[in-house]
């Protein structure tokens, strides 16, 4: 199967009727504190940017539960390893407020691997890829006691447990360095390239391989703490050619009406508890049930005790499996994502009591169920030696549906120890790449482009206009090819228009275009597969296309930048690997 | 709004490698953290949680305006 | 003498409360504030007790020089070990909250050498227990006792410059009016002293 979908079947009259709704949306974005247009009041001087250069054979990018075991992993298997992060080792992404991590024990298990793998499928539709649903039981139980060994469920801070491997094996880690472009030469990988958040420094990491732990990301939506995560990994990987999935899919959260951009207030006392061990418990979790509720009955939506949605009488909406049926789990709440399982006293996640509100993680997939296309079950990309791992990697580890609680963080571990491994494996076949002074001066100049800016938009207006066009119920999560039309036009005004302008005066700000650049493309990856996908699956709902179509979507959807630089999308049989 | 204050920091720096959204700066002149660009905190207290000397107020009002899916 | 003590601890109990009470503050857990005011009170009263000495004439007319000397006695006792143990203060919230660990916290702290204020503090720290131990083993170290006086008030003098220059810096409950009135309290306080070893022998003799 490999059907191409252009997307460009509309006519000028109907944009015109429909652009008027999402008119008075990007309207209200701007409404921001931010200015758009502007000076660029920088007092860098960018010829005077200094550069410096790293080598290793493996480079890990990112400091989550995955580049951990990558880095780990990839050095016990006898690679020079490097790690790069945009934050800090344990303290950025969504590893520092994940406190549920599953583990498989088969001795203690009542329910055997493969029913375990036949459970997770059932529950996903088909969505999952039984291969690394498997890979991830199998694995969890040997990374979690080494976890154990590192103290890692005695803090509630994850820095400290971190740094204790990475100490023990003198992995460097260079931090607050933001990686913005993958070097790719003779079709293969050869290095990376960003900049320093602190210093006026370009960083060059040449590399035999490079593993991408970099995370998912989303659109800076409030009330999730994502906001350092902008699918980086995945849209430099897209630029120099891998294929990426999963865009279609929604994470479902809900937040609290009530200061919904508080993050660690709406999520109880959750991020200051320890982690904890979770065993087998499938649901059917964190799909858009309550997106559609809200829809239809309007506002304001009150989410009553646990299993009182079954008792609203509404038609339709995303079809849930009889087998996971909230029934059958009454008294007990939905469970939140990354095994965050809810406070055992005091607090309550978000839209658990008191008024909700939708998006609070807008802009996010399900947990591995977006990222790069893996060609095998070693976490290798399309591009030789590229590896991704953890969120960054489209694994369908749980499917397109929140599946076994607390196998998000044990799924990165897991994958990223796997990656880090097959990595420091193919290390061995190649031999470091020179990377030509041309190539890194057009990078460069890439990188630096909106400090030279004189004038242009500021990255915050661009992205609370993004936010403004995405974010609405009935655009990201109630979909409608009409209006997904519509804001697709806006996106790839935005696209075209604003990310070639896009001004920074700072690092900071250099940090929140490129960011901006981002989530730019992460929006038009989104609504292109959502149009694409012509059926209801899992967390993708359409209204227009309310039931599931096992006739022609027993499928995902792979997004890759064609040979003429535009974005193609194409279909992948469930249970198939790419050809 | 978002992070507030910042009491009796002593300059260790580890806020500003913590924040994941790169809130906080060290002021050159007095050497102590600063919250440079309130509108990109999110809220989510890690500063507040490594600080050695527990300086850092955290309120959970957003400075700019929220943008949600409904409500 | 009973007005006098409650002059006493209106300015240097009271006062303090009322500024630390104008301040927006006082989010924290009742133990966490609790620990604060506990340390500014000691603090306040390390200043007065430059008032509860030889040179304050004012209080010298009204109050025997041994109830005087037994009152200073009494709070360098008390507060002393307060001020000595306050860093610990700091971090022992800690143990019954989410964070960082104590003892991780403590060391990060005390190894900060590039921030002025915990330099100023650990000094102002290390006076503070040259003070605490000169006092209490006076009898041991063989000066007699007007020496001893003049050596525990220059390390009083600077003990309380750097611990002000300590508290300026980190304070964290500090506002406007309680900075001010440390400044103003502390500088009344070296000059009274001052006047007794610098001014008065230019005046007249001593008596004794």
């Amino acid at each position: 199967m490999n059907n191409s979908d252009s997307n460009t079947g509309m006519t000028r009259r109907k944009f015109i009727t429909v652009a008027g709704g999402v008119a008075g949306l990007a309207a209200l974005g701007s409404m921001g504190i931010y200015s758009g247009w502007g000076k660029n009041e920088t007092e860098l001087n960018t010829e005077e940017m200094m550069n410096e250069e790293h080598s290793s054979d493996v480079l890990v990018i990112g400091s989550g539960m995955a580049g951990l075991f990558a880095a780990v992993k990839a050095h016990d298997a006898g690679s020079k390893v490097i790690m790069v992060s945009k934050g800090r080792l344990g303290s950025s992404g969504q590893t520092p407020f994940a406190k549920g991590i599953f583990a498989y024990d088969s001795k203690t298990s009542e329910v055997n691997l493969d029913e375990f793998v036949a459970q997770v499928s059932r529950s996903a539709l088909g969505t999952n890829n039984p291969v690394y649903t498997r890979q991830m039981a199998e694995h969890s139980l040997a990374r979690v006691n080494e976890l154990k060994e590192w103290g890692f469920f005695d803090s509630v801070l994850y820095n400290k447990p971190f740094c204790k491997p990475m100490a023990q094996r003198n992995i460097p880690v260079v931090e607050r360095i933001m990686i913005t472009n993958l070097v790719k030469e003779n079709g293969r990988i050869a290095g990376a390239a960003g900049f320093s958040l602190d210093e006026e420094t370009i960083h060059l990491f040449k590399a035999k391989s490079v593993i991408l732990c970099t995370g998912a990301g989303g659109f800076k939506p409030n009330g999730f703490p994502i906001c350092d995560l902008t699918h980086d990994g995945t849209i430099m990987a897209y630029q120099i050619g891998a294929k990426v999935t999963g865009k279609e899919w929604n994470d479902g959260h809900p937040g609290k009406a009530k200061n919904p951009a508080a993050c660690f207030d709406g999520w109880g006392n959750m991020f200051e508890r320890k982690p904890e061990l979770t065993s087998v418990e499938i649901h059917h979790d964190l799909g858009v049930d309550m997106n559609y509720l809200a829809y239809m009955k309007g506002n304001p939506f009150k989410m009553g005790p646990p299993g009182s949605e079954e008792n609203i009488n509404i038609s339709g909406g995303p079809c849930r499996p009889a087998e996971f049926s909230r029934n059958g789990h009454a008294g007990e709440p939905p469970k939140p994502p990354k095994g965050k399982r809810p406070p055992k006293k005091g607090g309550t996640p978000p839209g658990m009591g008191g008024n909700s509100v939708g998006g609070s993680s807008a802009g996010m997939a399900i947990h591995k169920s977006e990222g790069l296309v893996p060609i095998n079950d070693k976490c290798e990309s399309n591009i030789p030696g590229l590896y991704a791992a953890g969120d960054a990697l489209g694994s369908y580890m749980a499917g397109a549906i929140y599946t076994q609680v607390g196998s998000s963080l044990a799924g990165s571990a897991v994958q990223g120890g796997i990656a880090g491994e097959a990595a420091a494996e193919y290390c061995k076949t190649v031999e470091m790449q020179t990377i030509l002074p041309v190539k890194m001066n057009e990078i460069q100049e890439e990188i630096l482009a909106p400090l030279k800016r004189e004038s242009g938009y500021s990255p915050a207006w661009v992205t609370q206009t993004l936010q403004g066009i995405m974010i609405p119920n009935f655009i990201l999560y109630i979909k409608k090819e009409k209006l997904m039309q519509a804001a697709l036009a806006y996106i790839e005004e935005l696209r075209d228009h604003h990310m070639p302008m896009l001004r920074a005066a700072d690092m900071h700000e250099l940090r929140l275009a490129h960011e901006t650049r981002n989530m730019i493309i992460s929006a038009e990856m989104k609504l292109k597969a959502s149009i694409m996908r012509k059926e209801s699956r899992c967390s993708h709902y359409r209204l227009d296309y309310p039931e599931m179509d096992n006739e022609n979507w027993q499928a995902w959807i792979n997004i890759f930048k064609g040979d003429d630089g535009e974005m193609k999308l194409e279909k992948q049989a469930f249970g198939s690997w790419p050809v | 709004m978002s992070i507030e204050k910042i009491n009796g920091c002593i300059g260790c720096g580890t806020c500003v490698k913590t924040c994941p959204t790169d809130v906080i700066r060290l002021d050159p002149k007095s050497g102590k953290a600063i919250i440079k660009y309130p509108a990109d905190c999110q809220i989510c207290h890690l500063c507040r949680m490594y600080c050695p000397v527990d300086a850092i107020t955290i309120s959970p009002e957003k400075s700019i305006r929220v943008i949600v899916s409904w409500g | 003498m009973k007005t006098q003590l409650i002059r006493y601890i209106l300015l240097f109990v009271g006062l303090p409360l009322l500024f630390w009470s104008l301040g927006d503050f006082h989010e924290d857990t009742v133990l966490k504030e609790s620990l604060s005011v506990l340390i500014i009170i000691s603090f306040s009263l390390m200043i007065g007790q430059f008032f509860l000495a030889r040179s304050n004439k004012v209080f010298l007319k009204e109050v025997k020089t041994t109830k005087v000397a037994k009152f200073h006695k009494i709070i360098g006792y008390v507060f002393v070990p307060i001020l000595v143990f306050h860093p610990f203060f700091i971090v022992f919230p800690r143990y019954f909250e989410a964070g960082i660990e104590p003892k991780e916290a403590f060391i990060t702290m005390i190894t900060t050498f590039n921030s002025i204020g915990v330099l100023l503090g650990i000094s102002a720290w290390i006076l503070i227990v040259i003070i605490g131990l000169t006092t209490l083993f006076r009898n041991r170290l063989g000066m007699n006792y007007r020496t001893w006086r003049v050596f525990h008030g220059i390390l009083s003098v600077m003990f309380i410059t750097v611990a002000n220059l300590h508290v300026l810096d980190l304070g964290s409950h500090l506002n406007t009016p309680l900075s001010l009135f440390i400044i103003a309290i502390t500088i009344a306080g070296i000059l009274l002293l001052l006047k007794v070893y610098i001014l008065k022998p230019k005046i007249a003799k001593p008596t004794k």
